[in-house]
């Protein structure tokens, strides 16, 4: 440690307790709320001592250029928070939306006057397990949330009136929601190839969800639309590249550092699949979505520049 | 303090050891659960560890058990010192029995001229030299009925579900038609106590048990027969009861009598056992419970139990087992060995494409040497995959496990079954050993496979494979459909180098009534014999640079 003079230590300490006693002033004044944040990690290279404390801070971030949280969550507000806790694997297999990423969000909710944060995904495995493999139970729980498990057996049919859904089973729990925040995870998928905002929406349905394969792409342009997404945060912190959307060996992780979120799930689409080194126009999902009116695969046009966090 | 004051206060102690034997024995069942952290606990099988009819039934099999059973010597000691206390304080399914004795008590004349000693109170111990023979020949079968076994099995399959189907029945009736008083919900109430039975107490997925009704209408058949006799079970069945009276004859705690007897009989009324301690000089050492109803119920003071040498002859009478009978049990026992020995799959002439074992299961005699049916690992399976089996193992493997995967699948991140298991039957295995092992293979049926059969999209199963490689890969391929046009369409293949028989491709294809892949014993890393492919086989490809994968390299 260089040595430093008695001034230099005084200005350092009140700047320190400064940022300890008054949040970050994360959007600056003249900045304009935007429809929506992509939060790129530009600090050192990400690795397992650093991943936890970056995917917070870029929520945080992406969010805070969205307008901060106050924009989406009411005071006495009921949000429920769906991650993607699909599987049974750690964090570092990149298979289920980061923790931090969550426990950030309940955070934020939590400060925006929210009455109470619920957690929860309808997973393809055992959900006890994947609670708590994937970190989230532990992370939603720190942050003050409350994690549920979700009853298949309480579903409710509901009118999807999508154009090929016309009804289906929804959880609840998740439609008497104040707001739902949509969270998660980009990776690889054997059949839609990515899978991130619209795919993430399969976890609020129960019935025989697995039929939706047949004609993914429709199905989940009618869930999408029927959930009316207001705010969406796509993980992309690390990536599943190969063997989604279950992975489990972490060569097929990459590290991306970044999180973007809006309101526009076809434009955080599109934006994954780029991530993923893909055309947006060539998938299957993200085409048939913008079709539908249910937003924009230009998401430059509504990005703008990307925020660098480090 | 005179003996009867002394007695007194000891029946109530006792009826306290009981209930919290019972409880304990109850609240370690449903710890048998997937453990937040780590490794399950070591005293999830503690009745298992204490229950010496489990310690011996797997010795004659040739298979030493831990360390721990030993416990099971305690158990012995702790009979030669004082008689069967075992069943009359500890034996949870004895406390079952004992309360519901007293709940079918009848009047006491009748009682007066049935409830003594009877000679078939011998059918237990000619039940456990049967045990003993089979055993002897690898035929384990007295888990089906040591009483430790038994109430587990039959609380895990059949009295747990039942209850849980009444808990979530009855609030879903609640949830759904909700019922209210203005601001004033039932769901309210309903659902918080719902959620707490479901997240503490079931803590799991939904219990469903195949042939779980037939383990509790026996259960409940068990506990009926009290009605008949006072632990009827208890007097005329349990072959762990005859063990522990084969080590109590010369007990060091007898009863003597100590004054004049009035013969009234309470004490013939008030036994549990039929040990006839209305009969002075004739007390059977063998049957007595060590329970003092007896000392407790005598109004002269006519009774007690007394330390007594070990090695002085007791001053009582024995029960005059029958050498013929017992040769006859032997014989018997024997003979049911040969008949479990007959069928080809018993001599590995044929494997049983149903009967797959749960991930290190030991190979097929040595397994069924060592399993008590005791359904621990039933309890503890995460995804209910493990079932009793009713004729998949043959009548030697009457309700072993066995994993059914329309039911439920091998978790892929899970290893609970070895590690609970009391007795070895599933080897304990880290979890990256259980992850290099095989129980099954994964066949497509391209008669009902979406892509194959009916050209339509579905990657279920490759969705759901857990090995990171994926055992089920993709050949893309061009159909043509009815009207001509082409279409490619993935279909699904299985890669029988990486396949670990699982089952959750079965649990999960959307064809709900016969899964359009299905897993077979085929390639169990157990039998050799069993599997068609060459030992070491590659995975096709190798691994991770398979096919077309659009973001290779």
């Amino acid at each position: 440690m260089s040595p430093c003079s008695r001034r230099e230590f005084l200005k350092g300490l009140a700047a320190g307790s400064a940022l300890a006693l008054r949040p970050l002033p994360l959007l600056a004044a003249d900045e304009a709320p935007r429809a929506l944040a992509i939060a790129r990690w530009q600090g050192e290279a990400l690795g397992e001592a650093n991943m936890a404390a970056a995917a917070g801070r870029l929520t945080e971030r992406a969010m805070a250029a969205l307008g901060g949280m106050g924009r989406f969550v009411g005071k006495g507000d009921r949000i429920w928070i769906k991650p993607n806790i699909g599987w049974n694997r750690s964090p570092a297999q990149a298979a289920t939306t980061h923790p931090d990423v969550v426990g950030m969000l309940v955070r934020l909710s939590l400060e925006a006057g929210a009455k109470s944060v619920r957690v929860g995904d309808h997973p393809c495995q055992e959900p006890r397990q994947t609670y708590a493999t994937s970190g989230i139970a532990a992370a939603v729980a720190a942050a003050g949330g409350e994690m549920v498990t979700l009853d298949p057996a309480r579903c409710r049919r509901v009118a999807l009136g999508g154009a090929r859904l016309k009804e289906w089973e929804v959880f609840p729990e998740i439609l008497e929601a104040d707001l739902v925040i949509n969270v998660p995870v980009l990776k690889h998928h054997g059949l839609s190839r990515t899978t991130a905002c619209m795919k993430n929406y399969m976890g609020v349905v129960g019935g025989n969800r697995s039929a939706w394969h047949q004609e993914l792409a429709a199905c989940l342009v009618d869930i999408t639309a029927f959930m009316k997404p207001r705010l969406c945060v796509m993980d992309a912190t690390r990536v599943l590249l190969r063997h989604g959307p279950q992975g489990g060996s972490l060569e097929d992780v990459a590290v991306k550092g970044v999180v973007a979120a809006g309101a526009d799930t076809i434009a955080l689409d599109a934006l994954g699949a780029e991530l993923l080194g893909l055309v947006p126009a060539e998938q299957e999902t993200v085409r048939a979505g913008a079709a539908a009116g249910l937003g924009s695969m230009d998401y430059r046009a509504l990005a703008g520049a990307e925020i660098a966090v480090s | 303090m005179n003996a009867r004051a002394r007695a007194r206060r000891l029946v109530w102690l006792r009826r306290g050891v009981q209930a919290a034997s019972l409880a304990l024995f109850v609240t370690l069942l449903l710890a048998a659960r997937p453990p937040a952290a780590g490794e399950p606990s070591g005293w999830l099988g503690l009745y298992f560890r204490i229950d010496p009819l489990v310690l011996i039934g797997n010795w004659l099999g040739g298979h030493p058990l831990a360390g721990l059973a030993l416990l099971a010597l305690a158990t012995v000691v702790l009979t030669v010192l004082l008689g069967r206390v075992f069943c009359g304080w500890l034996c949870p399914l004895g406390a079952l029995h004992n309360a519901l004795s007293w709940l079918g008590a009848r009047r006491p004349a009748r009682r007066r001229a049935t409830d003594g000693f009877s000679r078939w109170q011998r059918a237990k111990y000619w039940l456990l030299a049967a045990l003993l023979v089979m055993a002897l020949g690898g035929a384990h079968w007295g888990g089906v009925f040591d009483p430790q076994s038994l109430l587990y099995r039959s609380l895990v399959t059949g009295l747990l579900p039942a209850l849980q189907w009444a808990v979530e029945a009855s609030s879903m009736g609640i949830y759904q038609a909700d019922p209210h008083l203005g601001p004033l919900h039932l769901t309210a109430l309903s659902e918080p106590l719902y959620r707490f039975w479901r997240d503490r107490v079931f803590a799991g997925q939904e219990l469903v048990f195949a042939g779980g009704a037939l383990i509790l209408f026996v259960f409940v058949g068990l506990l009926l027969l009290n009605l008949l006799r006072p632990r009827f079970w208890c007097r005329y069945l349990c072959p762990l009861g005859a063990l522990l009276g084969a080590c109590a004859g010369r007990t060091a705690l007898r009863l003597v009598p100590t004054g004049q007897c009035g013969n009234c009989q309470r004490c013939l009324l008030s036994c549990p056992a039929a040990a006839q301690p209305e009969k002075p000089g004739q007390w059977l050492p063998e049957e007595c419970f060590g329970c003092w109803n007896c000392v407790a119920s005598c109004g002269e003071d006519a009774l007690d139990f007394r330390w007594q040498p070990l090695w002085r002859r007791p001053v009582a009478a024995r029960v005059d087992l029958g050498r013929r009978a017992l040769v006859g049990a032997g014989l018997a026992g024997l003979g049911a060995l040969l008949l479990f020995k007959l069928p080809p799959m018993a001599r590995a002439k044929t494997f049983n494409p149903e009967l797959i074992r749960p991930p290190g299961a030991l190979a097929e005699p040595d397994f069924l040497a060592r399993c008590v049916q005791c359904g621990l690992c039933m309890k503890a399976c995460p995804t209910g995959a493990l079932q009793p089996a009713f004729d998949q193992a043959g009548l030697a493997g009457l309700w072993t496990p066995v994993l059914i995967p329309r039911l439920g699948y091998c978790e892929h991140g899970c290893a609970l079954c070895g590690q609970v298991c009391p007795t070895g039957a599933i080897a304990p295995l880290a979890l990256t050993e259980k992850q290099a092992l095989r129980i099954g293979l994964a066949t497509l049926d391209t008669t009902r496979c979406l892509p194959y059969a009916y050209g339509r999209e579905c990657i279920v199963c490759e969705e759901h494979c857990p090995v990171p490689t994926k055992a089920i890969y993709f050949v893309e391929t061009e159909v043509q459909l009815r009207g001509g046009e082409r279409r490619v369409l993935k279909q699904p293949r299985v890669d029988a180098a990486l396949c670990t028989g699982c089952g959750i491709c079965e649990t999960k294809c959307p064809f709900a009534d016969r899964a359009a892949i299905r897993v077979t014993s085929a390639n169990e890393s157990r039998h050799p014999a069993n599997q068609p492919l060459l030992p070491g086989a590659l995975p096709l490809g190798g691994g991770n640079s398979l096919g077309a994968d659009p973001y290779g390299g």
